[in-house]
């Protein structure tokens, strides 16, 4: 058994043979002992022992190449040599470049290619045998490209150590450095799998020793070995951050002597920078966790941490915050790529991590802390608005009444943000104010006067504005306080627009007195250095309208803040007055300014906004000059306006609270138009005319309980009902034999109905809520009369001459009821035809029967109309211009007190109103005299031929004595125009037939007779 | 010669140390010429060598001057012509010693650098006077150091330096003696236990080949080695034959293991088969130890030198046990080829065993190998070999040590009389004990053992 067994290993043993001859290959340069001896030799002489000659560089690289490939021991000497060789190309190249290579190309060449055999055998054996070679390779290139990257720093080829691309192009463009970094490269991939820390730990340490000129190594590296790199660089500055000590380094960054006491994290910082470029990712994910590992509470043992186990030692996890700080504050590119993510990490637990690990600190340290992180703040350009308000929520103390988003953080981590809100409040004032220096109180101009300085954070928080003022608006105890402190040195900073644009957005969001006076509040502040604010806010207001930017609650809003604003006016004026005053006062000028922009609101489809604007508009004071146009534009919105609000009081009066809010509107449409109308000739006939066709504009008849009524006489029928009437205008035409119209004449007398079909049916209107009616009417009245007495008018005919007593009212204008009068003619007289102020003999009344039947009937539809003319009768002499409406009247009047079988009267009630109404107020207007005048009073006593008789006689006398202004004369002391009758001739003659009448009533009549004595 | 150490101050690193070795050298001369016995350098001296050759730092203000390689190469160089150009034998081995003897201070470690690189470099352009040195000290130092010194030479020549290892194969015929103890520092350096302990391949066919063609080689330290009092503790074996045994019995277990991690790595191995060549090795082992007999008897030794020793064999077996029990855990797929390499691995083992035994290089009792076996699961091999009984077929015809001053004892009757003395006591070479007990080869016949023999499948 054992032989059987010896004899297998036997049996086994015959392939081995061959097995080793195949295996034991010579090398190419097999040498024996004795030449390796000689070529020592010449390794160590430099010469050739053979020859006896020196060797060039270049042989006595191969020799020691093949001492490389055939004597291990060589090997530290072998690289050692090969180092000078190295430095030789890296030399040459460098002359080379900077003799723009017009000599010496030679040498350089030569060199290149003996580098690259080194290199080839440098990688042959890496990549034959990593485990031996990496480490020792990777040592000795990191350690060479140390020593060349810094011997050769001052070249005058060579970049500044701070443009590391530039440094990397150059120091890659060359062979030698190449080739080293080729080789590095090649060790670090085959050592990442089993010891990364070693190599990495080797090239930051030279990366430390030769800094900044390294740099431009761990930069490529990095790039190339991104994951592994980041962090360890990181942990690397952060060991040397924590050994060095925060101490003296707090505002280290705030001179300008960034990195130079602290080399490592200079380089750190350069490193990053650089990698930044490309894996900003990574760096981002490496620094928060960075961040979160040193919160977390520390594990003894974390399996996961791989790296250089900073984490472990709690003196490097309580650096670790400070670091990060610090690396921020040296690079905005790294800033910028944590910082917003930094800001959802802060998270109440991390919070409380975050107080915990930095109570351990001493004041000292936590104040540099602090003041870092309000130069950090203060220069971000980007999530300045995120971490504003993450501070402003953590720093809110909590309160029962307001709920924040979030829960109520520790009291320690409130009061830590809120003094770091404080305190970044404060560095922001000091470089806002120190800003500003050279251009104090000219913010205009300051741009010109001096290069700013800029502040990024408040540079991007110009844009958050608006989100800045709603929160401010809030009123959340001291938050806004600081936000408004805030919106202070936001606007200095700004400049105008910005400042404008806060008042706009506080303008527009404020939602009642405290919030609104959080306005005047920055107003105040900024008045000092800042000029022409308010009209400029107003202005852009006005653009937010027109822009139809903002919604109707909040321009409704708007509206009335600026109403506030302006009424704030009056008060301060009756109370102390204050800064606001002026403010105030400011205001109402800048909306003065704008009221033909606020105008066509009124007729905003939202009442809301329509009432808001009637308030604002009622209240502003007017412009001292505007165009006329504007000015017929707003008066013709006002009265639209008013009407509007009528019908809305009377839809809302039914339904509680709108319909107060509708009342006021109206009262501020009165007091506007009234306002407006004083303001000058030309708007008050423009609220005049237009007030007036408003009311007997066929939309608004209803208002004042008249009926649509058809002025042409057509018939007003359902289209239903028309067709079968059988009228046809050609047949008409051709019976005729024209297609004039004959309106006016005889023959175009149709309003009764067509010949053969009867009457055409009067339409059964309802008449509206009479109280409504008393009301508009008395309403409408009511402006009217302010129009026509307010002093605009007055002041410039009359002189200014105020009334003695003011409850008296003032006496209404001749010139506004001549617009009345005028205006009332024009819209009741379909033609002028006929339109002269004297009167014609009676019988002449025939030739105008059409169209004194369409006075009539204008006047049954619109029973406002007589109060108009009471009005136009109070200012005389208007009511002359109302004479062909008068004389219209009259004769429908006459003919159908001539055609009345009716015993009395008063059968005819309407009738007998009109003619009362006509006769006193042709007796008001003092187109009667007295005796004349009276005769109404007896009318309802009357039967319907001897009231004809009475009118006949009315009619006489004006025909005899005609309606003409001129014969009205201005009599100062009672500030009216009277007319003097005892110039006209006898007025004993149209007497005649009163008396008949009261003789042939005298029983009814006794007690009137004392009214018709001449 | 302290007195120089004020002129050696103001030099050079380099020429500082050249003249120390040239003075150093004038030195030891004189001392071997003036017959003290022994010769013996002075502390003096040897603070000069660590000061200006070694580099160690003298005290804590005095930072170290350190060499470049440059000049550290120089040095060598230098180095390696002296001890060339020196022709006494005695002078050289002092002068090593002097350089390289470990003196338990912190000028060790560069003195163990500085070694491995002059020993690695004399490989290199054949310097035997070194490598001769180099021997005499791997026999004197503690086994960890010479664990070291052979891991540089095999780093440097096998895996540093591709297509090297023909230089480090010429040692054989340059310096056996250095050779033979080149081969005891690596096997007990690789002892198959991990994946790092496993030898190179460029090793293994090396000394495969080395002892194939000469396998006297493995015993030459120990045939030139008069048995002196002055075998130092901790040293290197004797001779190989202890690790050699260890690499052939392990090698089918630990090379399995290694073949599935590559497997599972996806690299597929295409590296020769190390098998033949453990088997080649095991013949050669065998070989050697059927050498035995007629050595030991010549050096009047048989029976009283144990060259295989019994606490290794019991290291070796428990370690065996535990990889056996692994791979039957971890194997369950390829369960037939496991257990083949089980049964190879016991059957070398038992082999081993015998020849050893056999042979006079493992004294000990059946008892106590069934006792270092008991754990090792089931080999017919291993059970005759523990059980049957003992052909001496090759010394059966000599008497078992007549010439022996503890002839007189019989080794049946001596055994039980010692049961306090068990087998597995260490067998310490014979020096530290040189007339307490011999332990004589006790193999009693165990009749009532029944024959346990069965068929294996």
């Amino acid at each position: 058994m054992l032989k059987d067994q010896a004899m297998s290993v036997v049996f086994d043993g015959s392939p081995l043979k061959a097995m080793q001859s195949s295996h034991t290959h010579t090398p190419q340069t097999a040498l024996s002992a004795q030449e390796l001896s000689q070529e020592i030799k010449s390794f160590i002489s430099g010469v050739d022992t053979v020859q006896g000659r020196k060797l060039s560089v270049r042989e006595h690289a191969r020799c020691a190449v093949r001492l490389l490939r055939s004597v291990p021991a060589c090997r530290g000497a072998v690289l050692e040599h090969l180092r000078s060789v190295y430095d030789e190309h890296v030399s040459a190249f460098l002359h080379n470049l900077e003799t723009e290579g017009d000599a010496s190309s030679g040498v350089s060449s030569n060199l290149e290619d003996i580098i690259q055999e080194v290199h080839g055998v440098l990688s042959e054996f890496i990549r034959l045998n990593p485990r031996a070679w990496a480490p020792l390779v990777s040592a000795w290139a990191v350690d060479l490209l140390g020593q060349l990257s810094s011997k050769h720093a001052g070249r005058r080829v060579a970049p500044h150590s701070s443009s590391l691309n530039e440094l990397l192009q150059l120091w890659m463009s060359c062979a030698a450095t190449r080739s080293l970094m080729e080789a590095y490269s090649q060790c670090l991939a085959a050592m990442l799998a089993w010891c990364p820390d070693a190599c990495v730990d080797a090239l930051l340490d030279t990366s430390v020793q030769h800094s900044p000129h390294f740099d431009w190594v761990v930069a490529h590296i990095g790039s190339a070995f991104p994951g592994t790199i980041i962090s360890r660089v990181l942990a690397c500055g952060l060991k040397d951050f924590c050994s060095h000590g925060a101490k003296d380094q707090g505002l280290m960054v705030m001179g300008a002597d960034k990195g130079s006491r602290v080399p490592k994290i200079g380089s750190v910082v350069g490193i990053l920078g650089h990698l930044a470029a490309h894996h900003s990712d990574s760096i981002r994910k490496e620094l928060l966790r960075m961040f979160q590992e040193s919160l977390s509470p520390s594990s003894p043992l974390s399996p996961t941490s791989s790296s250089t186990s900073w984490e472990s030692s709690p003196q490097l996890r309580r650096a670790a915050v400070p670091f990060l700080l610090q690396l921020a504050a040296m690079s905005p590119n790294l800033f910028g790529a944590v910082s917003a993510e930094l800001v959802e990490l802060l998270r109440p637990p991390v919070l409380l991590q975050l107080q915990a690990l930095l109570q351990g600190l001493p004041r000292e340290e936590l104040d540099n802390m602090l003041g870092l992180a309000v130069h950090l703040i203060s220069q971000s350009p980007s999530g300045g608005a995120r971490v504003l308000r993450f501070l402003a929520d953590t720093a809110t103390p909590a309160s029962v009444i307001i709920s924040g988003p979030t829960p109520s953080p520790h009291e320690g981590v409130r009061e830590g943000c809120d003094r770091l809100l404080q305190m970044l409040l404060l560095h922001l004032h000091k470089l806002v104010f120190n800003r500003s220096d050279g251009a104090e109180g000219n913010p205009h101009h300051s741009a010109s006067s001096q290069p700013q300085r800029v502040i990024p954070f408040l540079e991007e928080l110009q844009s958050h504005v608006g989100e800045l003022c709603a929160e401010t608006l809030r009123l959340e105890r001291k938050r806004h306080l600081w936000l408004h402190q805030l919106l202070c040195l936001l606007s200095v900073y700004g400049g105008p627009s910005v400042a404008t644009e806060a008042l706009c957005q506080l303008l527009t969001q404020a939602r009642n007195p405290e919030e609104l006076a959080l306005a005047w509040q920055l107003h105040t502040t900024l008045s000092s250095c800042m000029a022409g604010l308010i009209p400029a806010a107003v202005a852009r207001c006005v653009a937010q309208i027109h822009t139809h930017t903002l919604g109707p609650r909040q321009l409704r809003q708007l509206l009335l803040n600026l109403a506030a604003a302006i009424q704030s006016q009056d008060e301060e004026r009756r109370g102390s007055a204050g800064a606001q005053s002026s403010m105030a006062i400011q205001v109402g000028s800048a909306v003065s300014g704008h009221l033909h922009d606020f105008g066509p609101l009124l007729l905003h489809g939202d009442p809301a906004v329509s009432h808001a604007t009637v308030r604002l508009l009622s209240c502003s004071p007017l412009p001292r000059t505007s165009s006329p146009a504007h000015l017929l534009l707003l008066s013709r919105t006002a009265v639209t306006h008013f009407f509007l609000a009528l019908r809305r009081r009377g839809e809302g009066g039914k339904v509680g609270r709108d319909g107060g809010q509708a009342g006021e509107a109206v009262n501020c449409s009165v007091l506007l138009l009234s306002r407006f109308a004083a303001y000058s000739p030309l708007t008050l006939k423009a609220v005049l005319q237009q007030l007036v066709e408003g009311a007997l504009h066929k939309g608004n008849t209803d208002l004042f309980g008249g009926q649509i009524a058809d002025m042409s006489g057509a018939p007003v029928a359902s289209p239903s009902v028309s067709p079968d009437l059988g009228a046809s205008l050609l047949e008409i035409n051709c019976r005729f034999g024209t297609t004039v119209n004959f309106s006016g004449s005889v023959w175009s007398v149709f309003h009764a109905g067509v010949i053969g079909k009867g009457l055409k049916v009067r339409t059964a209107t309802q008449l509206p809520d009479p109280s409504g009616v008393i009301q508009n009417i008395q309403t409408l009245l009511a402006v009217v009369v302010q129009c026509c007495s307010s002093s605009g008018l007055n002041g410039s005919i009359n002189g200014s001459r105020p009334p003695a007593d003011p409850d008296e009212p003032l006496p209404i204008n001749a010139e506004a009821a001549k617009v009345v009068a005028v205006t009332l003619v024009e819209n009741v007289c379909p033609d002028v035809a006929n339109g002269e102020l004297s009167w014609p003999p009676e019988e002449h009344a025939r030739t105008t029967v059409e169209r004194d039947i369409h006075i009539r009937r204008c006047f049954e539809a619109h029973p406002v109309l007589f109060h108009l003319l009471q009005v136009v009768a109070a200012g005389r002499p208007a009511l002359c211009y109302c004479s062909a409406v008068l004389r219209g009247l009259l004769a429908t009047l006459l003919a159908h007190w001539e055609a009345s079988r009716d015993m009395s009267s008063t059968d005819s009630p309407w009738h007998l109103q009109a003619s009362c109404i006509l006769v006193s107020c042709m007796g008001e207007g003092q187109l009667l005299p007295p005796v004349l005048a009276n005769v109404h009073e007896a009318f309802p006593h009357l039967t319907p031929f001897e009231v004809r008789l009475l009118l006949l006689a009315v009619w006489e006398y004006v025909r005899g004595n005609g309606p003409m202004p001129q014969k009205f004369v201005f009599s100062s002391e009672k500030g009216l125009f009277c007319r003097d009758f005892s110039r006209d001739g006898d007025v004993a003659r149209y007497v005649a037939p009163i008396h008949s009448v009261l003789h042939k009533n005298i029983d009814r009549l006794g007690h009137l007779c004392w009214r018709f004595q001449l | 010669m302290g007195d120089i150490r004020q002129s050696l101050l103001p030099r050079d690193v380099l020429s500082a140390a050249k003249e120390l070795l040239y003075h150093l050298d004038i030195y030891i001369c004189n001392l071997v010429q003036s017959g003290r016995q022994p010769p013996q350098v002075d502390s003096k001296t040897l603070e000069l060598v660590e000061e200006f050759i070694l580099h160690a730092p003298k005290d804590r203000n005095t930072p170290g001057r350190r060499m470049s390689a440059l000049q550290e190469l120089q040095l060598l160089e230098i180095m390696c012509s002296c001890f060339q150009e020196q022709s006494r034998d005695t002078v050289r081995q002092l002068m090593f010693s002097a350089l390289f003897s470990l003196q338990g201070n912190q000028a060790d470690e560069s003195r163990m650098a500085l070694l491995g690189k002059l020993v690695s470099m004399a490989i290199a352009v054949g310097r035997i006077p070194i490598l001769e040195c180099a021997a005499t000290w791997l026999q004197r130092t503690h086994r960890v150091y010479c664990i070291r010194l052979a891991q540089v030479l095999v780093d440097d020549y096998c895996s540093m330096v591709p297509g090297s290892v023909p230089t480090l194969q010429n040692i054989h015929s340059a310096s056996p003696r250095f050779c033979c103890q080149f081969i005891t520092a690596v096997t007990t350096l690789y002892d198959l236990n991990s994946e790092e302990l496993t030898p190179p391949l460029e090793l293994l066919q090396m000394i495969v080949s080395w002892i194939q063609d000469d396998p006297r080689l493995v015993l030459i330290t120990f045939l030139n080695t008069p048995l002196s009092g002055s075998q130092p503790i901790s040293s290197l074996d004797l001779t190989p034959l202890g690790g050699l045994v260890r690499w052939c019995v392990k090698a089918p277990l630990a090379y399995r293991r290694d073949s599935k991690q590559a497997l599972t790595n996806g690299t597929t191995q295409n590296e020769p088969e190390t098998g033949p060549l453990f088997s080649a090795l095991h013949l050669s082992v065998l070989q050697v130890f059927m050498l035995l007999p007629n050595i030991l008897n010549e050096k009047g030794l048989f029976g009283r030198l144990a060259l295989l020793q019994m606490e290794s064999l019991a290291a070796l077996t428990s370690d065996l046990s535990r990889l056996l029990d692994q791979a039957d855990k971890h194997t369950h797929a390829s369960s037939a080829d496991t257990h083949a390499l089980s049964q190879l691995t016991l059957d070398r083992l038992a082999q081993a065993l015998q020849v050893a035994m056999a042979n006079g290089a493992l004294l000990c009792s059946r008892e106590d190998l069934r006792a270092i076996c008991s754990r090792l699961p089931h080999n017919n091999l291993l059970q005759l070999v523990l059980s049957g009984p003992v052909m001496y077929y090759n010394n059966i015809h000599t008497p078992p040590l007549a010439f022996s001053p503890h002839a007189a004892h019989s080794p049946i009757a001596s055994h039980p009389t010692h049961p306090t003395h068990p087998a597995h006591t260490p067998h310490t070479p014979l020096a530290t004990h040189p007339s307490s007990h011999p332990q004589y080869p006790a193999q009693p016949f165990m009749t009532g053992m029944p024959f346990p023999f069965r068929p294996s499948h």
